[in-house]
């Protein structure tokens, strides 16, 4: 396995945006876009062995890097890693989540088959989803990384509940 | 030939004068029913063509001296063999091998692969689709006069990886230099996106012979994004065939799957096809199998399609879904099985949105991959970029028979995904792994991939070597596996067993029985294609040299000359071995050159705007 030239790079660095949560979203895709231009292995399909190999190991990690970037929790996520905060591992889960969560699932259960109260419980807990992503924004711009990693705990238990409400919709 | 691709990236300006020089790369649509060949002339793709027209029939007939492909091999029933392209990267026991009303005799083997039993020998599914790529190759090798530098060959976005494997290995079977395998549906978006400079977000609606394809692609700036793909890698136009079919054997007062009669299943089918077609145009036709006679409206015939058709609907809902895509620019209309108006009412309904068809259905595919054909071999249309999708997610065989995910579907190749594994015993020296692809949780509703076997791991307690596991799928989608034991750094060996499929070492002896006398014109092969890869390896560097020669590291340039020199050297005298190490050689000598060109490249392609600039903002 070759290794990218320079393997150790952050995503930051792969699309070249400045390492911060706030991001303009076209300037990222831009600049995404261009340097997919430039790496993609059609475009060296011609050239020498070593030259396909780093286009095709580069081209990897900038898509990496971009699918990390372009979503906001994602991103936050990562910024935390780099810091050595790991939310799966690091953070314990507040009681009073888990029971939230909890009568949440029990509701869904209740509503299964119901599209109309399946969608209603889903909504809420996006407008739930939206401002813990508010959060978040927050967090980063005051420095407060605790409250940056528990919304994103709370996001991680939203997103898994409307991916089983989306299952019963999709059933 | 252009072999300016280094040129066309360091200097985009310049790259339209040299366009004039065009290649003999091609496009092929290997279709389920009808495969075709295209090249760019003067600036448009173009299908090449015989008296017939530009299709040539997927059919081949064997004979134990012969093999006659197109046209002529429709007019035999027996030892032919159509849709192969069905059973690629299937194994025997697969549903595609099991269903009724199949025309063909199966050859006992592996479960590995299909195969078929004609003229007393058995031939594999990839070897019928050699026959059909050779027969392609022939008329393009006729038509631009001279040997073909490379091919794109298409292949539908919903293939998982076996079935890319062995799309892979017919072309290569088949003496072709496969440059790219290209989605169907991405091959048709380039053929109406270059030609009509159409933006926006386009839904490409492809149902052929025997595949159905979704994708939804966005076009901005000459980059081709795919935003999602689904589909079902078994349905297509054949299965309104059979729909039809069965009902005409129930009014003929027969069983369904025809009582295992070959003949008769095959000529039915072929009417039940007759039919159909004609009644795009009729509302009523005349059909006749044998002495039995009888009519069927467009109707009837609507009654029996509608209900495979509707298979469509979920694919669809889900790729929008998947794609988030607002509104939709346009409907693309792809494959034979678009013409009817049938599926022309199902198209609007689902999309709410009038299809466009401006291009032949059938040739569009086609088309659009002689158009990356070109692209791929630099023809100077630099600025357009094409990026795909995994169709399937990839994972492993966890313990409990659970597929741990990987690679998620739809992320944009090429892609990697690592993954470290411990040791569960002392001393233990290897590793197995079971990858699968799809969707669903349990290992046994996945397609099996292949199984990897890792060794050479350094003997510890258990739970302390580290095996860190590298997924990697490149630009055609295609899986490769890289091992490495992390505490020592070692690579450890990996032996692929291949879930369906051919191993390399029976396409290496399948292209050894293709030479008919024996070794020595291996080696005169081997040598040719040494010499063509060390010639294109001196011009790319040389002209990367003559560009460049600023980047050139001072303490390099000694070695570089050596090496080059090597590779004349060897090139002249007739050692194939040779030539290869001192290929390795001058790629060993130009690393940093190789960088340095990659990171400048980098550099325009940001304009002006250079990484390190960012880089040593962001860190200080």
């Amino acid at each position: 396995m070759v290794q990218a030239p320079d393997a150790k790079a952050n995503h930051f660095q792969v699309i070249g945006v400045e390492r911060r949560f706030e991001m303009d979203r076209g300037d990222l895709e831009k600049r995404y876009k261009d340097l997919t231009r430039v790496l993609h292995p059609d475009r060296w399909v011609r050239a020498d062995a070593q030259a396909r190999r780093f286009s095709l190991s580069r081209s990897v990690q900038l898509n990496d890097a971009w699918r990390t970037l372009r979503d906001p929790v994602r991103r936050a996520e990562y910024l935390l890693k780099l810091d050595g905060i790991d939310i799966a591992e690091d953070r314990a889960v507040p009681p009073a989540l888990l029971m939230e969560v909890m009568e949440m699932r029990e509701g869904l259960a209740e509503a299964r088959g119901d599209r109309a109260r399946v969608e209603a419980m889903a909504a809420a807990v996006r407008a739930r989803r939206d401002q813990e992503l508010g959060a978040v924004t927050a967090g980063f711009a005051s420095g407060d990384v605790n409250a940056v990693s528990g919304a994103l705990v709370k996001i991680r238990y939203f997103d898994r509940f409307l991916e089983e409400a989306e299952a019963d919709h999709a059933a | 030939m252009p072999r300016e691709a280094l040129f066309d990236i360091s200097e985009p300006g310049e790259s339209k004068a040299k366009a004039v020089c065009a290649g003999r790369a091609v496009g092929i649509d290997l279709g389920t029913t009808n495969s075709l060949v295209a090249t760019v002339q003067a600036g448009q793709p173009v299908c090449l063509r015989d008296e017939h027209g530009a299709i040539v029939p997927s059919v081949v007939h064997y004979e134990a001296d012969r093999v006659v492909v197109g046209r002529q091999a429709q007019a035999f029933d027996d030892d032919t063999i159509s849709s192969a392209k069905r059973f690629m990267g299937r194994g025997p026991n697969d549903a595609e091998a099991t269903r009724k009303l199949m025309p063909y005799r199966f050859a006992p083997g592996s479960d590995n692969v299909v195969r078929f039993a004609v003229a007393g020998r058995a031939v594999t599914p990839i070897e019928v689709s050699a026959e059909i790529l050779r027969v392609l190759r022939a008329r393009a090798e006729a038509e631009l006069g001279g040997p073909l530098d490379g091919a794109v060959i298409t292949v539908p976005a919903y293939f998982d990886d076996a079935q890319r494997q062995a799309t892979r290995d017919a072309g290569r079977l088949a003496g072709l230099e496969v440059l790219r395998l290209l989605n169907e549906p991405t091959a048709a978006a380039l053929a109406y996106g270059l030609d009509k400079q159409a933006e926006g977000t386009f839904a490409v609606f492809d149902l052929g012979g025997g595949t159905f394809d979704i994708s939804i692609l966005k076009l901005e700036g000459g980059v081709f994004e795919v935003k999602a793909t689904g589909g079902d890698s078994a349905l297509g136009g054949d299965d309104f065939d059979r729909a039809i079919a069965g009902e005409l054997l129930r009014r003929m007062g027969k069983p369904d799957d025809a009582g295992g009669d070959r003949l008769l299943a095959r000529r039915v089918i072929a009417e039940s096809r007759a039919a159909k077609e004609a009644l795009s145009n009729a509302s009523e036709v005349p059909v006749t199998v044998g002495d039995w006679r009888g009519n069927l409206a467009r109707s009837e015939m609507e009654a029996l399609v509608g209900p495979v058709l509707d298979r469509c609907g979920p694919p669809v809902r889900r790729a929008l879904k998947d794609a988030a895509a607002g509104d939709l620019s346009g409907v693309i209309l792809v494959g034979g099985a678009t013409r009817m108006p049938l599926v022309r009412r199902f198209v609007r309904g689902l999309f709410g949105k009038e299809p466009l068809a401006d291009i032949d259905p059938d040739e569009v595919v086609a088309l659009g991959a002689a158009i990356q054909a070109d692209l791929l071999a630099g023809s100077g249309r630099g600025d357009v970029v094409l990026m795909d999708v995994v169709p399937l997610s990839l994972g492993l065989e966890m313990m409990g028979g659970v597929a741990e995910k990987l690679i998620h579907r739809n992320t944009t190749v090429p892609c990697g995904a690592t993954q470290t594994f411990t040791t569960y015993a002392d001393n233990q020296t290897g590793f197995d792994l079971h990858v699968v692809q799809g969707e669903r949780e349990l290992v046994a509703d996945c397609r099996s991939l292949a199984r990897f076997k890792m060794t050479g791991i350094p003997p510890m307690p258990a739970g302390m070597a580290r095996l860190e596991v590298t997924f990697l799928v490149d630009a055609d989608g295609i899986l490769r596996v890289a091992a490495k034991e992390e505490t020592t750094g070692k690579e450890t060996a990996i032996e692929v067993r291949p879930s369906y499929g051919l191993t390399d070492d029976e396409v290496e002896k399948m292209l050894l029985d293709s030479f008919e006398h024996g070794e020595t014109d291996v080696k005169a092969r081997m040598l040719v294609e040494q010499r063509v890869e060390a010639d294109r390896i001196l011009q790319a560097t040389r002209a990367a040299l003559v560009a460049d020669p600023a980047l050139v590291p001072e303490a390099d340039r000694p070695s570089i000359d050596a090496a080059l020199r090597k590779v004349e050297e060897t090139k002249r005298a007739s050692d194939h071995h040779a030539i290869r190490l001192a290929i390795e050689g001058l790629d060993a000598a130009t690393k940093e050159f190789a960088t340095r060109r990659m990171n400048r490249a980098l550099d325009q392609g940001i304009r002006g705007r250079s990484v390190g600039e960012v880089e040593a903002k962001v860190q200080r």
